[in-house]
């Protein structure tokens, strides 16, 4: 990792909850995106609320309010009103309880299932079994139903009381809701199964008062099953929910729980959440950073992949700063902590991580609106449905086998689960990957962006000078160059000079003592070494000098069209030859710049270079289009153009003054040496200076894109020809006839698709 | 270990206690509800017509006749000692003679006595315990305590009936008031083919399709049909 990708990760600032007042809080309770309406209109209809997002999958409400108008306890005290749980979260330790919460929430799933399989099995057998014909399966006398049809009605109604047991949340729930004129998934299940259960209990009067043959009427093992069919698809579907979060979970798990510091020169162990800024903290080789801060003592390399992506350890000395999570692999060192909690660059990557898989993308808008209204139209559809096929057929029993199936393939879950298990997949899987998505409209923008502008400085190029070229005039060795020029620079502030020291010692050279030090303003520098007068400066210091450049000055002159900086050096009043110094490009440059063309993205590069250096720069890494010349405040005024041409125009930059480009572009985003502005001003953070994470973020914004519109069309399609066929559509025109159970199971497995669909993304790897 | 939801744990040991209570036989039998209301309604039909009823010596059980009779339906007091079968049918055999049947090749399980064919089954050899006297309907009600599965419901005509073996049945109306067959001799039709008789030549005896309610669904079978008003 280089220096400046070090620096960025004490930039990642978390992206506000809200610029007044911001909260996000975890909600339980919810059962289907209608849910998530329902909480987000109960918390919007409060005065001082600006906006309200709830999104499903994450199960929390991400709330934008006036703290001045309405506290944090009165939008908890929405939530609780709507009928749902308002549970408590605050920073990292919060996010362990809501995983520990989740967990169990998982157990009691499966455990639920599992109790209701247990008694639905047998049922469905009973229920079943007696209409197999082509195998004779054994089945005990007593439950024959043309023989003791009470006791076989008792002995399923027996039988399906605990699924419905098991099931109660889905009657207490769903009954509320229906109460309260927000009927929601939950209530769909409660009627069809209430329905089923109620109709079946009144044919076991009928039987137990001579009407035998009702027993052909009883829909026991029908609730029975849609309940444990569902639980399953719950059970699954939470499953999933937690497979989506991986990334955050994994983030969370590199966060050490304790820390050892140092107390009256004595190391004590204390608990993670007890260090406190100024305390010394030692950690020994193989051990974890626990917090961040900066290096007292000690020298050792540390590991800070699983925070940037970059497997090289990075080597840390005394003022060296440390992250919290980063692993000590070499050395003991001691550090002063200097951010903890919720201010460690850990803490702020996952809220970062947790704020943008928290948002919705603009796609999720219809299904949002589709889920909102879903259920009441659906319960008149069921309602429809069964009064006209009872009015056609006078058989109660049909017209109630509609009813139920209509009501129970519904379930529009699928609908609500489609886009924002996607975006969380999608911005966990960046995350890994060292990009950080802020949010899921960026991730929906990313995918239609057509040119993409690079700032120059630190974006194309490595931002900083480094020695191109060493050109002795004479017969001096081209090493002995720089080297002569490295020992009269070394005592030189000058980032020129300081590039040629740092072009020495990369070269393994021997820096000379220099003496009688003249640093002259504009010009250059002046020296002695072994008793010869150096001096190293510009064209200007030469002339005035009356120092001839002689068969170099055509070099001179092709190296300042390559945009390159000539430094002369004379030698006891003789140019020696020239060192130039240039801010080269990135090694990924022009491969990022290649993907993307492949992508079919153009590719402009915005500079305030003069148009000849930087159509010489363009020419190297293969850019499209170039904007030269362009001062740092027309940046952003040269991206307006772009967009009004009708591109969707993704920025790329670095610098403050690139802050206002990043912001007018639909896209933007900013790279691992960027500064806070930057990074607040951009959509996507990639947190290495690698320019190939450019094409791979929008690699993964296609991805997941591709991924919502499969699920939409899943979900969409699957409402769309389930329900008609649960209507009987079919059966109408001679086909067959859907099943409640098989509802039931069609319904479970829509969400699990879905899921697993939106899972597939996990797989995802950048094409390099 | 798995913990039950709260809400959960009386539901289940109330499940699993109604499933216990209904494997004792007490409450099967009070539960048993086509066995109780099929004995109330042979009840009616023996009432109905007290002078068809009649102890069967040679069978060790009862009888009760068509009225013209034609046929008897047969059940036994002592299922343990039954000589020939517990329950059974006997009818005149001239109207199968005169439809094809070859004496030599009977169905299984018939026999020919004095111009009569018996059909039947064993219900099996356990001892009935009376309480008091044992009469034609004691004996019948120990048919349905003892081996209930023998006795059915069937919904299309609204009869009880008690299984014979081989698809033959005896039938009587579960209301004898709203029924105009009040009792019928049924027997499956494809043994007396075989063994020579045209059905519908059967004198007294009609052959029709039945629907009877199999495997969950109802289907329609051939049946011999003796049927009578008793009222």
């Amino acid at each position: 990792m280089d220096n400046d990708t070090r620096e960025n990760l004490t930039k990642i600032e978390p992206v506000p909850a809200a610029a007044g007042g911001g909260l996000t809080i975890p909600v339980g309770g919810m059962s289907c995106a209608a849910c998530a309406q329902r909480v987000e209109r109960a918390i919007r209809k409060l005065d001082g609320v600006a906006s309200a997002s709830v999104n499903y999958a994450t199960e929390k409400a991400t709330v934008i309010y006036d703290p001045s108008k309405v506290r944090a306890a009165a939008i908890k005290a929405a939530i609780e009103k709507a009928g749902y749980k308002a549970l408590s979260n605050t920073g990292i330790g919060a996010a362990d309880e809501d995983r520990a919460r989740k967990q169990k929430e998982i157990r009691v799933m499966w455990t639920k299932f599992i109790i209701s399989a247990v008694f639905s099995l047998p049922l469905l057998y009973i229920a079943r079994a007696p209409m197999i014909t082509f195998v004779r399966l054994p089945f005990p006398a007593l439950l024959d139903p043309m023989r003791y049809p009470l006791i076989y009605g008792l002995a399923e109604l027996a039988l399906v009381l605990p699924v419905i047991g098991v099931g109660y949340k889905f009657y207490t729930v769903g009954f509320t809701a229906l109460w309260r004129r927000a009927p929601n998934m939950d209530s769909l299940i409660a009627i069809g199964t209430t329905s089923a259960v109620v109709y079946s209990v009144y044919n076991i009067f009928q039987i137990a008062t001579g009407g035998f043959m009702a027993v052909d009427f009883l829909y026991f093992e029908t609730a029975g099953v849609i309940i444990t069919l569902i639980l399953l698809g719950k059970s699954l579907e939470a499953v999933s929910k937690g497979r989506t979060n991986e990334a955050i979970k994994k983030l969370m798990g590199l966060a050490p729980k304790t820390a050892t510091i140092i107390v009256d020169g004595e190391e004590k162990e204390i608990p993670i959440d007890d260090v406190e800024i100024g305390d010394i903290v030692a950690v020994r080789p193989g051990g974890k950073i626990p917090v961040d801060g900066v290096v007292l003592a000690g020298h050792t390399a540390i590991d800070e992949s699983m925070l940037t992506g970059e497997s090289m350890p990075v080597d840390k000395t005394e003022g060296s700063k440390v992250y919290a999570a980063t692993i000590n692999t070499t050395g003991a060192v001691r550090f002063k902590a200097e951010k903890i909690g919720a201010d460690t660059a850990l803490a702020r990557i996952i809220q970062l991580v947790e704020d943008a898989q928290g948002s919705k993308a603009p796609i999720a808008a219809l299904a949002d609106k589709v889920s909102g209204v879903f259920v009441p139209i659906v319960c008149a559809i069921a309602a429809a449905a069964g009064i006209a096929w009872f009015i056609g057929t006078r058989d109660l029993s049909f017209a109630l086998t509609i009813f139920i199936s209509v009501l129970v393939i519904a379930c529009p879950c699928a609908l609500g689960l489609a886009t924002p298990t996607a975006i969380m997949v999608g911005t966990g899987k960046g995350a890994e990957n060292g990009i950080l998505i802020k949010g899921g409209e960026a991730l929906e923008t990313a995918h239609k962006v057509n040119i993409i502008v690079f700032d120059k400085t630190g974006t194309i190029t490595e931002g900083k000078p480094s020695v191109t070229d060493v050109l002795p005039a004479a017969a001096m060795p081209a090493d002995s160059l720089l080297r002569l020029t490295a020992s009269a620079e070394n005592a030189s502030e000058h980032p020129l000079g300081q590039a040629i020291v740092l072009g020495a010692r990369a070269k393994g050279l021997e820096l000379l003592p220099a003496t009688d030090f003249v640093s002259i303003t504009g010009r250059g520098i002046e020296a002695r070494i072994d008793g010869r007068g150096v001096l190293a400066g510009n064209r200007q210091l030469m002339d005035e000098r009356g120092i001839s450049l002689g068969s170099l000055a055509a070099d001179s002159d092709r190296l300042s069209g390559e945009g390159k900086t000539p430094m002369y050096v004379a030698v006891d009043g003789a140019l020696a030859g020239i060192v130039a110094v240039a801010d080269v490009m990135k090694p990924s440059s022009r491969a990022a710049i290649e993907s993307l063309h492949k992508m079919g993205v153009e590719v402009a590069m915005i500079t305030g270079d003069n148009q000849k250096t930087a159509d010489w720069v363009a020419r190297q890494v293969g850019i499209d289009r170039v904007l030269a010349e362009v001062l740092p405040g027309d940046k952003s005024s040269e991206v307006r153009k772009l967009q009004a041409e009708g591109n969707k125009v993704a920025m790329v930059g670095d610098g403050i003054n690139d802050a206002p480009a990043l912001a007018q572009a639909d896209i933007g985003v900013a790279i691992g040496s960027g500064t806070d502005v930057a990074m607040e001003s951009a959509d996507i953070v990639l947190m290495r200076s690698d320019l190939m994470d450019v094409p791979t973020a929008l690699q993964l914004s296609k991805r997941t894109i591709r991924n919502i519109k499969q699920n939409l069309f899943w979900a969409f399609g699957y409402n769309t020809i389930g329900i008609p066929l649960a209507a009987g559509v079919l059966y109408l025109l001679g086909g067959p006839l859907l099943n409640p159970i098989f509802a039931a199971a069609a319904m479970s497995l829509s969400s699990v698709s879905v899921l697993t669909n939106a899972l597939r993304l996990k797989r995802f790897k950048p094409s390099r | 270990m798995i913990k039950l939801p709260r809400p959960l744990l009386p539901l289940a040991l109330g499940a699993l206690l109604t499933l216990a209570l209904t494997s004792c036989s007490s409450l099967v039998q009070r539960l048993d509800v086509i066995g109780a209301g099929s004995a109330a309604s042979f009840d009616a039909a023996l009432r109905a017509a007290p002078e068809n009823v009649a102890p069967d010596e040679r069978h060790g059980g009862w009888s009760l006749s068509a009225p013209d009779g034609s046929a008897r339906f047969i059940w036994s007091e002592d299922y343990s000692k039954s000589p020939l079968y517990d329950v059974m049918l006997e009818f005149d055999a001239a109207p199968f003679l005169d439809a094809g049947l070859d004496p030599d090749k009977l169905p299984a399980g018939v026999v020919y006595s004095d111009g009569k064919l018996i059909t039947g089954t064993k219900l099996g050899d356990i001892e009935p315990r009376y309480q008091g006297e044992a009469t034609p309907l004691s004996s019948y009600e120990q048919i349905v305590r003892l081996y209930g599965g023998a006795v059915g419901y069937h919904a299309a005509l609204d009869h009880y009936g008690v299984s014979l073996g081989g698809g033959n049945l005896f039938e009587w109306a579960k209301d004898l008031s709203a029924n105009d067959k009040d009792i019928v001799f049924a027997l499956a039709p494809e043994p007396w083919i075989a063994a020579g008789v045209d059905p519908s030549a059967v004198a007294g005896w009609t052959l029709a399709q039945v629907t009877v309610h199999a495997n969950g669904k109802p289907a329609e079978v051939d049946k011999l049909l003796k049927p009578f008003d008793l009222a």
